[in-house]
């Protein structure tokens, strides 16, 4: 198989956390990969800016990104934006594929992203191969939508059969076992691993 | 096109920019990508030594405070912020210990009944440990090789979380007191 090749070139990419230090290492990573449009943005108000004043082609969005609005704060910030930026039917960007960071890798906080309209969850610190391997796995694995009453996002059943470019989990690697609700951090393959249940009905 | 299981659910294909110009030949072959995304950090890690000293200056500078003031609860959040940013980008420029010590604090901070005055010990445990994981001889390690340090504060998560009256455990305090012997 010829690894799939990625290319950044001329896409918009909005970077959104609140950390500056963060964002300069995130930047620097995507321009590692080819990108030559990031924009930054610190707190949901910096971020709906950037939305509904131009095209984006994908968000990076931490999953505590600071919530300017009381209501989104108190919904878990990047969590709550995310599933703002799906709902709201007027937003062109409504579509666009989220990437969601997380420090808090925890089952509880894996399986609210999914359910909010993320594609998918990275785990930080963040690694250049980890970023690489999840923006690829968007790219060339287009799901497609569900529009219900209560979800509005990429298809939850789906399942990574490992990354385009040949790494990642194999159809024959072990299954691995997830936490408990309340349990530890998930590793990145256990993140990933973890939408696989949806899709086999265990969850 | 509706879902045979859920009649309410509309199922459709967005072939999104992102999607179809990431696809489109000339990319980046992954592993020269990697690398060059590696060069990257490598140009931006000269500043993160300052970057970092800055962070554990206020961290020290609100901990402080907030010993004089317990009463103002305010700087958890200053403070839980400054531990979340040292967390996740510590590894990514070599410092994994950093991550970790980092990572445990923010276990503190985060504690359902975290206390201004009751988890003091605790915090202060892990504020000297950030500062022992920047030395040099400290900051290339990864946890499993300084085990004191790394059970150590577990345990003094672990008394955080269970009776809400944590005392500090000398051990761990030992432990993360620059000196204490490397285990490598």
């Amino acid at each position: 198989m010829t690894p799939a090749t990625l290319n950044l070139g001329d896409l918009v990419i909005l970077v959104a956390d609140p950390s500056s230090y963060t964002c300069t290492i995130i930047h620097g990573m995507l321009r590692g990969f080819g990108a030559n449009k990031v924009l930054d943005a610190k707190d949901s108000l910096t971020l709906f800016r950037a939305l509904s004043g131009q095209k984006i082609d994908i968000l990076i969005c931490d999953a505590r990104l600071p919530a300017n609005d009381s209501n989104l704060r108190k919904q878990g910030g990047g969590l709550a934006l995310t599933r703002a930026i799906r709902r709201n039917v007027n937003n062109e960007n409504r579509t666009i594929p989220i990437l969601l960071m997380a420090s808090d890798t925890r089952e509880t906080t894996i399986k609210s992203a999914r359910d909010v309209g993320a594609n998918m969850v990275i785990a930080k610190p963040i690694s250049p191969s980890a970023l690489y391997d999840r923006l690829t796995w968007i790219a060339f694995n287009p799901r497609q939508f569900v529009d219900t009453t209560n979800y509005f996002g990429p298809d939850r059943r789906f399942k990574i059969e490992g990354y385009p470019g040949g790494v990642g989990r194999r159809k024959g690697d072990k299954v691995v076992e997830v936490a408990a609700e309340t349990g530890p951090a998930l590793a990145q393959d256990d993140i990933d691993n973890f939408f696989n249940k949806a899709r086999t009905g265990q969850d | 096109m509706a879902d045979k299981k859920h009649p309410e659910a509309h199922l459709f294909y967005v072939d999104t920019r992102f999607e179809k110009r990431a696809r489109r030949p000339g990319g980046i072959p992954r592993e020269k990508a990697i690398e060059m995304a590696q060069a990257r950090i490598e140009e931006i890690r000269p500043g993160f030594d300052v970057w970092l000293d800055q962070k554990l200056q206020e961290l020290s500078k609100i901990i402080r405070s907030a010993q004089e003031n317990p009463a103002e609860p305010e700087w958890v959040d200053t403070a839980f912020f400054l531990a979340h940013q040292m967390r996740n980008v510590g590894t990514t420029m070599g410092y994994e210990l950093l991550t970790y010590v980092a990572d445990s604090l923010c276990e503190v901070f985060d504690e359902e009944n975290f206390d201004s005055e009751r988890n003091m010990n605790s915090v202060i445990c892990h504020l000297d440990a950030l500062l022992l994981s920047r030395q040099e001889q400290y900051r290339h390690l990864r946890p499993e090789q300084v085990p004191e340090l790394s059970i150590g504060l577990r345990r003094v998560v672990e008394r955080a979380a269970s009776d809400g009256s944590p005392k500090q455990d000398p051990s761990a305090a030992a432990a993360t007191r620059p000196g204490v012997k490397k285990n490598r």
